[in-house]
């Protein structure tokens, strides 16, 4: 009988650990990982899904470009009120609050990003985003996850990859181990008083470790190291550092609770967090308004993110993303349709920012993707591809995008070297 | 796009099976002796049940198990009247297809007006009454599968469909699939789940939800063109709504409320009914046998989809071209015929059958299926052309099934772990959807599967350590009578006794089959050393038990 790599990992670990020897040379040893030239430990990917298919034109507005404006007389947001960048690009007036990040060189942005894949659809884009291979639609697990299964150098501690949502994205399905975590201070046993919940997980604890076998055993021990972890870091008392102050709702919570993790050294490295509202295809707004509204919240969000973490932004990337852009033209509707190309969003201290990075196709209709939309110049996964390995140190990446041959040459230059 | 407000709620959660090996736990009883007539009513209760009742064990070791195997393959005999009192509760059963389309049309059309007049709260739910009662449609539709699991009699025939509903998967979430898929259940996958493999292979390849979710209703051959009438009648249904139909997280831009050009073939069917439904990954076909089997298929749509219509086959969308699969000649002009030939063909392909029978074995044997079940199971299949319930009964009757080392060597789905707990307590649910929404909490929220392979079998997608701890709450949770619309009676369970060791040995017996491990006693008994009230102590004895490691076994 054979032991599936995750059981081996987990027992061989745990087992030699207990003879105080270091774990990772198992680990090393059974898939012959070469070491990566930086230690990844403390680096973090934050991933953030804009779901509905955000308008990148509006996001990060070409306002140098005649074109833009004759294209979206209703919607567009006047020069006047953009955040300039670099003289072409601005940032949308709702995102000034990012302008900092941009100037420390903490901050890039690329258009011009997207599928190789020509559909509209929000269901087959975000699952060709999530499970990282554009057009295959039987790709059973997630791009995050795979990176999980194939780098070795990281421990998977019950926190390595968390996804903040009810359940498990499918950016993070796979074999190896990851969490869905609605609420942080939910996560574990449950009762009414805390003398009750201790108790109740000191019986459960007690079940496990005498009775359980196989991957029950280990699974539960992490799950109960994982709840002690916790315990410590004690999710009710946190306070976010240097004023940062999250927005209210979904997307602003799950972030809080990153930072929180990333600052207890639970050994998480990578997270996912996502937010809805961007299928604006009707009454879209342009300096204020309904998109604006949801660029506040992710600017607002993204904002105290970086000032919560402080200095341990130093060894972070967030990383936005949304499954398609929109048309260059606006719709009867004063809002606009599926589109194609888009834009997305680095941030972090090992970011090469205050750049717009990419290759702009313009917005002239010859060249523009079925004569309407913004053309994709960059593949997703040469920016995903960058990412995981000049910022975590990913070796494989063959493996990680099956089909793909990632060729640095390519990588839009997001990670300082 | 606000998911939300959506009809059915989208929400994704793959899990991929995993490729490779696998992990076995040793086995901790009976240590290798023969099986108890129990031991085996317990055994077989777990595999071709959601697990025992109170007292079920002992009735079925009375009967004799093989007895009892071979009523529960012949379902049709059995009784059920208790749950069809319960299915009558369930409001959704009394709409069809189309209905569910009007409502669906319906949530869609208040949506837009809402957008109109500004409120656009993004993350704010719509509670029009038509989009509650959407979303309590969409939970009823998940919780009847929970509810048919735990109180129907013809327990292997629910196993049977939770199978098929799994092996052939439609997304929920997907656009038209939304309003198809519980019709899919109703009049796809029920009636054939115990029948002919061939017959369940062609009405899954004919129905509206696989035909949408797998894309094959707009395959076409090249340059096809749609007649005059057809374009017609393919006008929108809703004065501004565009001709084909807009799911909320598919909206076809308002600019093309032109007729669609034809897109021409669409592999994405052809590809996995070979891979996934019949003959496996290696079951010996190749790009090009992928490629023929979609020209095969070009034509086979829905009538009006935005409408909820049944499967119609188009003479115009279809390849008439000569078509070679793995290498058989399908000569031009059979029109749907060809796809009808090619579904008989593969439903009763050696390499199919071997792809099946290991599922099977996988699903009612062990993780790593045994040779001897997956051949026994195959000779069976040859032998009845593919009766489902021939290639069951040669499984349960093999020696494999019986085998110490496959007792308890599974362990149980998020499914069949909140089911068979409902089932230790008898519990009896009714529409609360709230049973179904704790096996979405564990991970498996009932179709919605994304990708079609599936949800898996195998337990290392199930296992980790989030799902273990939301396990041991939902026990606690449901032994406690916490779980709103789960009435459970522990009365039938365990009597009230401030004797705990006899609290511990009536457990023991009706939901674990006698398997308690000494330190479960022990913890168990420590833990009830202090609770005064017998009522309470027992609650939390069953609640132990059942978020303990011996239960997430079967």
């Amino acid at each position: 009988m054979t032991i599936s790599r995750r059981v081996f990992v987990k027992s061989g670990g745990l087992a030699l650990f207990s003879l105080g020897l270091d774990p990772l040379f198992l680990a090393r040893a059974a898939f012959a990982v070469r070491p990566s030239a930086r230690p990844p430990d403390r680096r973090i990917l934050v991933c953030l899904f804009q779901r509905g298919a955000v308008d990148g034109l509006n996001m990060i507005v070409p306002h140098g470009d005649p074109l833009y404006y004759r294209e979206r007389p209703r919607i567009a947001v006047p020069g006047s009120d953009v955040v300039d960048l670099d003289g072409y690009f601005g940032l949308h007036p709702r995102l000034a609050a990012l302008k900092p990040l941009w100037d420390s060189k903490r901050l890039a942005a690329i258009h011009a990003i997207g599928s190789p894949d020509a559909t509209r659809s929000h269901f087959d884009a975000q699952d060709y985003m999530e499970s990282g291979t554009p057009g295959v639609k039987a790709t059973p697990d997630g791009w995050l996850n795979r990176y999980c299964q194939h780098d070795r150098e990281h421990e998977d501690t019950p926190f390595r990859a968390v996804a903040f949502g009810p359940e498990l994205p499918r950016i993070l399905a796979g074999s190896a181990p990851s969490l869905a975590i609605a609420d942080l201070q939910a996560f574990g046993l449950r009762a009414p008083q805390p003398a009750a919940r201790d108790r109740l997980t000191r019986a459960f604890e007690e079940l496990y470790a005498g009775s359980a076998t196989g991957l029950l055993s280990t699974s539960s021990q992490e799950a109960f190291q994982a709840v002690q972890t916790l315990q410590r870091v004690d999710p009710t008392r946190y306070q976010p550092a240097n004023g940062a102050d999250y927005p209210r709702g979904r997307l602003g919570k799950a972030m809080l609770q990153i930072a929180q993790l990333i600052k207890a050294d639970v050994g998480l490295q990578v997270a996912f967090a996502d937010v809805t509202g961007w299928d604006t295809h009707v009454n879209q707004g342009a300096s204020e308004g309904q998109l604006a509204a949801r660029l506040a919240e992710l600017g607002q969000t993204l904002t105290a993110f970086a000032q919560d973490l402080g200095d341990r932004l130093d060894d972070v990337v967030v990383l936005t993303m949304s499954e398609f852009g929109r048309t260059v033209r606006e719709n009867g509707n004063s809002g606009t349709d599926h589109g194609h190309a888009t834009a997305m969003l680095v941030l972090g201290g090992p970011v090469n920012g205050g750049r717009m990075l990419g290759k702009w196709p313009g917005l002239d209709p010859a060249n523009r993707f079925e004569g309407r939309d913004v053309a994709v110049t960059t593949d997703f996964r040469d920016l995903f591809a960058e990412v995981l390995a000049r910022h975590l140190g990913a070796s494989d990446l063959s493996a990680i995008f099956p089909g793909f041959t990632p060729d640095s040459a390519r990588f839009p230059g997001a990670i300082s070297a | 796009m606000k998911t939300r407000v959506l009809l059915f709620v989208a929400t994704v959660a793959a899990r991929p099976p995993v490729v490779g090996a696998q992990h076995a736990a040793p086995l901790q009883s009976p240590g290798g002796r023969a099986l108890t007539p129990r031991d085996s009513a317990a055994h077989a209760l777990n595999r071709l049940a959601y697990g025992p009742r109170p007292g079920e064990i002992e009735r079925v070791a009375r009967a004799g198990v093989l007895r009892w195997i071979d009523a529960q393959l012949t379902p049709d005999k059995i009784d059920d009247n208790d749950l069809a009192r319960r299915e009558r509760e369930f409001a959704v059963l009394e709409y069809d297809r189309g209905d569910l389309a009007t409502l669906y049309a319906e949530v869609q059309r208040a949506r837009q007006e809402r957008k109109r007049m500004g409120d656009t709260a993004a993350d704010k739910p719509d509670d029009s009454p038509v989009a509650v009662k959407g979303r309590r449609f969409a939970a009823q539709v998940q919780q009847l599968a929970v509810v048919r699991a735990a109180l129907s009699a013809r327990q292997l025939y629910e196993v049977m469909v939770d199978f098929w509903a799994n092996h052939f998967n439609v997304y929920f979430a997907k656009g038209a699939d939304r309003f198809l898929t519980p019709d899919y259940i109703e009049h796809t996958i029920r009636p054939h789940a115990m029948g002919r493999f061939e017959d369940l292979l062609i009405a899954t390849a004919q129905s509206p939800a696989m035909l949408f979710y797998l894309d094959n209703w707009e395959s076409v051959a090249p340059g096809a063109t749609p007649p005059r009438a057809m374009r017609l009648q393919a006008r929108p249904l809703f004065g501004r709504r565009p001709a084909l139909f807009p799911p909320p997280r598919d909206r076809v831009p308002m600019d093309s409320l032109r007729p669609r050009a034809p897109k021409g073939i669409n592999e994405n069917y052809a590809r996995e009914l070979l891979e996934l439904h019949t003959l496996g990954v290696d079951g010996g076909y190749d790009q090009h046998d992928v490629i023929e089997v979609a020209r095969i298929f070009t034509g086979w749509s829905i009538r009006r989809p935005q409408q909820g219509g049944d499967f119609e086959f188009h003479d115009w969308a279809h390849d008439t071209g000569d078509k070679q699969v793995l290498g058989l000649e399908f000569e031009r002009g059979q029109g749907m015929d060809e796809g009808i030939r090619l579904l008989k063909l593969l439903a009763n392909h050696p390499a199919t059958m071997h792809h099946l029978s290991r599922q099977l074995c996988q699903r009612f044997v062990n993780d790593d299926p045994p040779d001897g079940c997956v051949d026994d199971a195959v000779a069976a299949w040859q032998r009845t052309h593919g009766d489902i319930r021939e290639v069951l009964r040669a499984i349960f009757h093999g020696p494999d099934f019986w085998a110490a080392a496959n007792v308890r060597a599974k362990v149980k789905t998020p499914l069949e772990f909140v089911v068979s707990a409902a089932r230790a307590v008898a519990a009896d649910p009714d529409t609360t959807p709230r049973l179904a929404q704790v096996v979405a909490r564990l991970g498996e929220p009932l179709y919605l599967h994304v990708a079609p392979d599936g949800y898996p079998e195998r337990e290392d997608a199930w296992v980790n350590s989030g799902s273990l701890l939301d396990r041991m709450n939902a026990a606690v949770a449901l032994a406690a009578g916490r779980l709103p619309g789960a009435a459970v009676a522990l009365d039938s369970v365990a009597p009230d006794t401030v004797d705990v060791q006899h609290l511990i040995a009536a457990i023991d017996d009706g939901i674990l089959g006698g398997t308690m491990s000494q330190n479960t006693k022990r913890v168990i008994s420590e833990q009830l050393s202090d609770v005064k009230d017998p009522v309470q102590a027992r609650a939390l004895a069953i609640g132990l038990a059942i978020g303990g490691p011996e239960f997430q076994r079967q």
